[in-house]
């Protein structure tokens, strides 16, 4: 169980997310949407801590990370934490200078020091997983946006996380190549893995989240089930979000 | 043909072996140990400077600061004729090693510097999210990056050492520039005799350049261009 209370993080003077309480249980997809500025990406990095909250606390299994704006957890707790995240980026963010089967088995041989023989093995199940086989000795500049992407899905499955956050994974993408990302991550949940998402794809939420959490101005606004949140909002600013988004689906299926 | 021509290609046939050999015994090992000592200077200079640490920070932001806005020559000329007013006397040829490789260190520093900050923070964040520490991001995903960026103006460096290495013919280093210099005492033959030795200076950088492209290309594998 992933649990996060009270957690505020500030740039300078501006304060990103003000208060943010959530739970996300064991093999629960949670995803997350907003308005861009609602904080919805800092709130997803600040769990792979790539961002560092100003205050409050991050726990995920037995450890736990305290954060007040005078002081902040050691870096070997803060680097132990984040080896039980992985994180998928939204653009991709691969290691150029790696084939794709490489590129996943990094993080298992240098931070997990398995062995290269072990690291293959296992990194070519998960590059099967997302129907990449063939494509373990390409490069990532080889690869199409939405291959590059499920390679970054593999890469962040690799160091068996037991949570799993995606930013934006289709917003980079052509609209023919989300499909193959979201397969894979709706075959993710459906075995079990715990993830939260920040999507803008909201038939994609409500087919694949146990929770949607709407954001706004880094604080959430409302939370519940896919039914509840997107399509019975009963916050104003939930129901402009979705309107604008659908108005916004309409006017580029017109285009 | 007549007789100054063929003096000429006497002197030039009989001047080339001297000027190479000056070149493969000083020449050549002065520019290969001062670059490697000078790249390992510039590496360590580079990530006190990319590091937090204020001290070590100030430290190499003097160093470049020093190196950068003094003449080379004069550089060793103090390593040379100045230090052993205060009794320390070093030969000639390892002045010249720490004159070049201090150079080489403060610029190539920069260079470096450069290459490691023009990796983007997606692939620091990309490593971070795979568990590794600061030092394991570094080696394992910005160096091999940095690195290839960092070939074609560090081949440039590596150049301009060969040719600067001429410098230390004024601290009495018999390399090649001096072995020229010397023979044009006895034959009065300067145009020749200088542009002779240009012409091996010229053979020498040409190996350096084809050595860079080589480089290059061993890492165009993973480059979309």
């Amino acid at each position: 169980m992933i649990k996060i209370a009270n957690l505020k993080i500030s740039f300078g003077d501006h304060e990103v997310l003000r208060g943010i309480d959530l739970t996300i249980e064991k093999g629960q997809v949670m995803v997350i949407i907003g308005p861009s500025g609602s904080g919805k990406t800092t709130l997803l990095r600040s769990i792979n801590l790539l961002e560092y909250p100003t205050e409050g606390i991050l726990s995920i299994g037995n450890s736990r990370l305290d954060f007040t704006p005078q002081t902040k957890p050691n870096a070997t707790d803060i680097l132990a934490f984040r080896r039980q995240t992985g994180m998928v980026f939204q653009s991709y963010n691969l290691f150029p200078h790696r084939t794709a089967l490489q590129n996943v088995m990094e993080g298992q041989v240098i931070v997990q020091k398995k062995s290269k023989a072990e690291a293959r093995i296992k990194s070519m199940e998960l590059l099967r997983k997302v129907g990449l086989e063939d494509k373990a000795d390409s490069y990532p500049h080889q690869l199409s946006g939405g291959q590059q992407q499920r390679v970054g899905i593999a890469r962040a499955m690799g160091i068996d996380p037991a949570l799993l956050l995606f930013d934006e994974p289709t917003s980079a993408l052509d609209p023919e190549l989300v499909g193959d990302v979201l397969k894979v991550i709706k075959e993710l949940a459906g075995e079990g893995m715990t993830m939260v998402i920040v999507t803008h794809e909201m038939k994609f939420a409500r087919d694949v989240a146990d929770q949607v959490v709407f954001m706004d101005n880094g604080v959430i606004i409302e939370q519940g089930s896919p039914g509840q949140v997107i399509d019975r909002p009963t916050h104003e600013r939930t129901r402009l979000f979705l309107s604008r988004l659908n108005d916004s689906v309409v006017q580029n299926q017109k285009i | 043909m007549s007789d100054r021509t063929e003096r000429l290609i006497q002197i030039f046939i009989d001047s080339f072996l001297p000027l190479l050999k000056a070149g493969v015994a000083f020449t050549i090992p002065l520019t290969l140990i001062s670059f490697a000592i000078g790249f390992a200077l510039a590496f360590l200079t580079a990530l006190a400077r990319l590091s937090n640490w204020k001290v070590l920070n100030g430290i190499a932001r003097f160093y470049v600061w020093v190196i950068r806005g003094t003449p080379l020559l004069l550089q060793l000329f103090i390593i040379f004729f100045g230090l052993p007013s205060i009794g320390i006397v070093i030969d000639a040829f390892p002045s010249a090693v720490i004159g070049f490789s201090i150079s080489v260190g403060a610029y190539g520093s920069e260079i470096i510097r450069a290459a490691i900050l023009s990796i983007g923070k997606g692939q620091w964040e990309a490593a971070y999210s795979v568990g590794m520490t600061r030092s394991q991001a570094l080696r394992r995903v910005i160096l091999p990056q940095a690195a290839r960026v960092s070939v074609p103006p560090l081949g440039n460096s590596l150049i301009s050492l060969l040719k600067d290495t001429s410098l230390a013919a004024v601290i009495t280093m018999p390399e090649m520039l001096q072995k020229a210099q010397q023979i044009t005492a006895v034959y009065y033959e300067p145009l020749l005799l200088y542009s002779e030795a240009g012409l091996i200076y010229l053979l020498f950088s040409t190996v350096l350049s084809n050595l860079q492209r080589r480089l290059e290309k061993r890492f165009e594998r993973f480059s979309a261009r």
